[in-house]
């Protein structure tokens, strides 16, 4: 049985056939001891740098083991084969012993890395490339629950064995009907492997170096302002670090250490991300202000978790809008003044009950649905300021109606009433501690005002809801 | 002489609060932002001035609030950022979005507790810049609270929103204060509310029949 290899097509060494769309590698630093046992030995530094060099799209597959996602590199480097070479000339220069080997899945690159040393390309038909491969190395491949006994392990390849089936290929080329009956469905994921199809799409691991600065203090501090240049100096090489990898601070994480031995940690999570060093130390001191340390700091800490950073359009039609680094302070500054909950945007809730709405995260986004275009000439919608919560007034109704509204809350509008509409019957949330159940009148008063009041059905008594204005 | 200083102060941003070419009309239409009421939009003369601190003052159900929200609609509508500092928290939301305000696009800063603070949020926000429109609702403050506040912190206000793209409004049931560019919309509402129906059954609330009135520095 022969594997069609690069050897036959060129000089060098591994095969090519065809051009796929999707073309993975696999470094295997494996040497030249096939058996040796794989263990704990995980993938060294050096592996992953020199799989980072050729993509970012790389995962540790397992034990001494790389996958990198080659797709499109040959219009940079070459064809598969040069890229498979330029990886071996890498790892040579580092001084790493790997095995290289290409493939259209991952699971064929990881047995033929395993199974055809040093190097082997193949673009083409992975089953037959993978068939005179032994079927024991699926072992190294299969995904199994932690637990499992060598015996249990080692169980189908025992019955493949008595079997006869010494090949990847000829495990592939068993019935899957036959093969689910006797060896159930692991036998089915060991077939699909030995035809070199992928359990899983690929999921390349994040690149996320750590984005930390940390600095212990001569003296305790136990002010803002002192604090505030502590921060300025640990946040300006965070600031450089991020602007060199294109990155932004998504959440900003400060650990105080405190002279009591306890921590005082906080978290802000950006609305987008920011890399400002003086946006990034002014938040976290609105923040601290709110959210004093108990006892003065030893110890300060901060680290970023990096996203993406942003690319802003700007456009010549339109009026330019704040940064999001402003909109951030401004809000941080208007919470610390105000509370927490009381700043935002109102969103409308899918209720019918009165005056029901939730407060939103503001942030500058981009233009959403507009609403249909009033005509400017037509009379403009009424406007209710609600009074919130409704306050209680006293009201004097003639047959049901209201002829007479007296506030005793100062400014709140009173007097007899000259018209009235109503009653506006509406109930909901019978089941729920927020339940309604009411008769709404819009009142016009003496004085002028036109109130919205309601008779709570439940209690009797009468509420102002608002006045129209 | 007299165009050479104006030239000067002009240069030095001064023209808007000492000499008497405050109150002309003869910006250029950017500098005006339309509420989005038509007759209101005449008689301003295109809108409120970006810039300056205006005001729209009245009674309870003279309108005030309808105007806000319509100012804030069609600043919204424009694609601009607005921001309401309400003191007494008072904003409908859902008249809001009845008016045509793209709620995303407002910050709403409620509850302020006291109008100082309300008016030290509308501050941050006319510092922080980039809105189109900034209204500090004080409508439902006393009159003599608001009269609390020294004459200098409206001076301030307006020298804080002074050259910028952005309206400042305040809404307040008497005069409070405006740049000199700015105007008062004081609203009234001598024929009271609009009904329909006759019947005591049938009648029904259709909205306020106002008439603004704008006074401007002369």
């Amino acid at each position: 049985m022969r594997v069609p290899s690069y050897d036959d097509l060129t000089p060098q060494r591994g095969s090519v056939v065809g051009a796929p769309t999707t073309l993975f590698a696999c470094l295997y630093e494996g040497g030249d001891d096939v058996a040796m046992p794989l263990g704990d030995v995980r993938v060294t530094p050096p592996a992953v740098a020199i799989a980072r060099e050729f993509s970012p799209r790389i995962a540790v597959a397992g034990p001494r083991m790389v996958i990198v996602d080659v797709s499109g590199l040959g219009r940079l480097i070459g064809a598969p084969p040069v890229i498979a070479a330029e990886i071996d000339r890498a790892a040579r220069q580092a001084g790493i012993d790997v095995r290289v080997a290409m493939a259209p899945t991952q699971t064929a690159a990881r047995l033929l890395a395993i199974g055809c040393p040093p190097r082997m390309v193949v673009t083409g038909d992975v089953a037959a490339a993978l068939a005179p491969l032994p079927v024991t190395l699926l072992c190294e491949l299969e995904a199994l629950p932690g637990g499992l006994s060598p015996r249990d392990r080692a169980r189908p390849f025992d019955t493949l064995s008595l079997w006869g089936i010494a090949t990847l290929g000829d495990l592939a080329a068993l019935p899957p009907a036959a093969l689910s009956s006797r060896l159930g469905r692991r036998g089915v994921a060991l077939q699909r492997l030995a035809r070199g199809w992928d359990p899983r799409p690929f999921v390349p691991d994040a690149d996320t170096p750590r984005y930390r600065e940390r600095l212990e203090l001569e003296w305790p501090i136990d002010a803002l302002e002192p604090l505030s240049f502590v921060l300025a100096r640990l946040l300006d090489p965070l600031s450089a670090a991020l602007e060199r990898a294109d990155r932004g601070a998504a959440a900003v994480r400060l650990d105080l250490r405190l002279v009591d031995r306890s921590t005082h940690a906080r978290v802000l999570q950006l609305p987008a991300a920011i890399r400002d060093a003086r946006v990034l130390r002014t938040l976290l001191l609105l923040d601290l202000e709110s959210h004093p340390p108990r006892a003065a700091i030893d110890v300060v800490a901060i680290e970023t978790d990096p996203a993406p950073a942003r690319i802003t359009q700007f456009s010549l039609l339109e009026r330019a809008l704040p940064s999001a680094e402003t909109v951030t302070t401004l809000l941080a500054r208007l919470r610390a003044l105000t509370g927490e909950a009381r700043v935002g945007s109102a969103g409308l809730v899918d209720t019918h009950e009165p005056g029901a709405f939730e407060m939103r995260a503001f942030g500058v986004t981009a233009r959403g649905a507009q609403a249909a275009d009033r005509d400017a000439a037509s009379p403009p919608a009424v406007t209710l300021r609600r009074s919130r919560p409704p306050a209680a007034i006293r009201v004097r109704a003639d047959g049901g109606r209201p002829v007479h509204v007296a506030s005793p809350r100062r400014g709140q509008p009173s007097g007899a009433v000259i018209d009235a509409a109503g009653p506006w019957r509406t109930s909901g949330s019978w089941w729920q501690r927020t339940r309604w159940n009411r008769d709404e009148w819009d009142v016009a008063l003496a004085g002028g005002a036109i109130c919205r009041i309601f008779r709570d059905r439940d209690t009797g008594r009468w509420f102002m809801d608002g006045v129209y204005d | 002489m007299q165009a050479a200083l104006e030239s000067l102060l002009r240069a030095r941003k001064l023209d808007v609060t000492l000499t008497s070419a405050a109150g002309r009309t003869d910006a250029p239409p950017d500098r005006f932002a339309p509420t989005g009421i038509a007759a209101l939009d005449a008689a301003l003369a295109g809108g409120l001035r970006r810039g300056h601190l205006s005001e729209a003052i009245g009674a309870p159900s003279t309108g005030r609030t309808t105007v806000v929200l319509q100012a804030i609609a069609a600043a919204t509508a424009r694609g601009e950022l607005a921001a309401l500092v309400d003191a007494c928290d008072a904003l409908d939301p859902a008249s809001a979005a009845a008016a045509g305000v793209d709620l995303a696009r407002l910050l709403w800063v409620r509850e302020t507790g006291d109008a100082a603070r309300a008016l030290k949020a509308f501050s941050l926000i006319l510092q922080a810049g980039g809105f189109g429109l900034v209204a500090l609702d004080l409508a439902d403050v006393a009159p003599a609270t608001v009269r609390r506040f020294p004459w200098t912190t409206w001076m301030r206000v307006a020298r804080i929103v002074e050259g910028s793209d952005t309206v400042a409004l305040l809404v307040a049931g008497e005069r409070v204060a405006r740049s000199p560019a700015g105007v008062t919309i004081a609203l009234e509402s001598p024929a009271g509310a609009r009904w329909s129906g006759t019947g005591p059954r049938a009648r029904v609330f259709r909205g306020l029949a106002t008439s603004p009135r704008i006074v401007r520095a002369h």
